[in-house]
């Protein structure tokens, strides 16, 4: 089953074209990664995807809806972290999760919200104001928030930029190991290529706002006659 | 996922109460956003009623009770725009804008949360300042009579639509528009004739003030204390004038959000 299925999008600011004719799709399960320079037009990408930004031109169907369409519909079945949306710092951690598990009309709020705090291991920090927390800690309540209404397709926006690499490395576990188990759909985009290599099983570059290669990892590496992603990013990076 | 998330009204009606929720919880963890509630109300009581007893002492009777109760409604509309427009602002203040506009969440159920947690906490701040005029001046809120429950809620349409042109003027020119929050509804305030007779002003501005809801309800609340019955004519104007400011409002917010989705504007409220 496709899940997300976005065609031809286009997005213009003013003289800039920052998206041209993006088209891709993540089926049930995946985990896709988009990659690129800073101003490739990643995030404007996701943005389309989310409904923060309307494209000029092109569609976006989620789970074979029009997202333009069924945007509460479609949207109920999405979630989304980024290292650079933060949440109220003055709530604390289980209030902060009871507001969104009540924003996403979760039928049982209370028990989701227990069991995902057992999952991310949050018991600890449940009465901890958010802005009291460590960067590694945001990060687990933020993914917390954004795995609440067991979402068919995450977005996930640099997730780990703020991480260091134990912590950074725990979450990429846990978000692969409830990917599996849920067979959750995932769309990253992220600058650590270890960490796309690791997570996604297909990738897209993205340059000038235009999609330039597609491919796993090491079909990307093999294409471009390097080792590795990193040296793939580089060559694309700098033309 | 269809088994734990809720569809239709029970699921709009989860959405609605997360608002208020964050508004409640926020507000708990906030003391200085309740002395903001408490204080600036009781200050304008007591200074209001100080110049009041002052008056009555030189003769003027119903000074009072026009002051008073002006200083009493006219909290009800300024604290209503205040409290819709600052709930929108916590979210832009705290980056939590994106995860609210990328939720299930939309546009008329945010506002009805922000709406219905205003009604809350204005009750309550308006509970407190009746209770104090009473305590302090003997001045008893339902001395105006009938009219003093639709008075009032024509004072909150009002202050809703005017808390709404705020975030939709914060929408649409970015955080640096957030001063029309905060002056909104001093605009407003010569025009609505609180504390004097419509007739004071101007032909232009008496002309001007026709148009504003709230000039009608000061000026019914004069009339009731001056003896006369509540003019229920008037109060239907104001009642027709509010469903144009909060149409006019709502409008002007769906446009607002229509071009900030359509200029990527939505997406910087996150840096």
């Amino acid at each position: 089953m496709t899940v997300l299925e976005a065609v031809s999008l286009t997005k213009r600011f003013g003289p800039v074209t920052a998206v041209d004719g993006v088209s891709f799709s993540v089926g049930e399960g995946e985990i896709v990664g988009l990659l690129g320079p800073n101003g490739a037009g990643k995030t404007t990408t996701l943005h389309m995807i989310l409904g923060l930004t309307t494209p000029d031109s092109g569609t976006i169907r989620m789970f074979g809806r029009d997202l333009a369409a069924h945007r509460t519909w479609a949207l109920s079945r999405v979630n989304f972290a980024a290292s650079y949306a933060s949440l109220p710092w003055v709530l604390r951690v289980d209030e902060l999760l009871d507001v969104f598990a009540h924003m996403y009309g979760l039928r049982n709020p209370r028990r989701q919200v227990t069991q995902l705090m057992e999952l991310l291991d949050l018991g600890e920090l449940r009465d901890r104001r958010y802005g009291q927390l460590s960067s590694g800690q945001q990060t687990r309540v933020q993914l917390a928030k954004s795995l609440l209404n067991e979402p068919g397709l995450l977005v996930l926006d640099e997730p780990t930029a703020n991480l260091d690499p134990d912590v950074g490395d725990r979450m990429r576990e846990l978000l692969l190991r409830e990917a599996h188990r849920t067979g959750r759909a995932m769309l990253i985009t992220s600058h650590n290529m270890p960490e796309v290599e690791r997570m996604c099983s297909r990738i897209h570059f993205v340059s000038g706002g235009r999609i330039v290669a597609t491919g796993s990892a090491a079909e990307l590496a093999g294409a471009y006659g390097v080792d590795d992603l990193e040296a793939v990013f580089l060559r694309v990076a700098r033309g | 996922m269809s088994d734990i998330v809720l569809d239709g009204w029970p699921a709009r009606r989860r959405r609605i109460a997360s608002v208020i929720r964050r508004d409640f919880f926020a507000l708990r963890r906030d003391p200085p956003r309740m002395v903001d509630m408490a204080f600036w109300p009781t200050a304008e009581l007591v200074l209001w009623g100080l110049v009041s007893m002052y008056m009555q002492q030189n003769q003027v009777h119903i000074a009072v009770a026009m002051l008073l109760g002006a200083v009493l409604l006219w909290q009800v509309m300024h604290r209503s725009q205040g409290e819709v427009a600052f709930g929108f602002l916590f979210d832009v203040w705290s980056r939590n804008l994106l995860n609210v506009f990328v939720s299930p969440l939309s546009t008329m159920e945010y506002v009805g949360g922000l709406v219905l947690a205003s009604v809350v906490k204005v009750t309550a701040t308006i509970g407190v300042m009746a209770a104090l005029a009473f305590t302090f001046y003997g001045f008893g809120v339902f001395t105006i009579g009938p009219g003093l429950v639709p008075f009032m809620a024509v004072l909150m349409v009002m202050g809703w639509a005017l808390g709404v042109v705020a975030i939709a003027c914060v929408i649409r020119f970015g955080q640096s528009a957030q001063i029309v929050a905060f002056i909104m509804v001093f605009v407003f305030q010569p025009f609505a004739a609180v504390f004097y007779p419509l007739s004071v002003l101007p032909p232009a501005a008496q002309a001007v003030a026709a148009l504003v809801p709230a000039s009608h309800v000061f000026e019914g609340m004069r009339g009731v204390l001056a003896g006369g019955g509540v003019a229920w004519d008037r109060l239907a104007v104001a009642a027709l004038l509010d469903l144009v400011y909060i149409a006019g409002a709502l409008g002007l917010l769906l446009y607002s959000l229509r071009y900030a989705r359509l200029k990527g504007k939505l997406s910087r409220f996150g840096s």
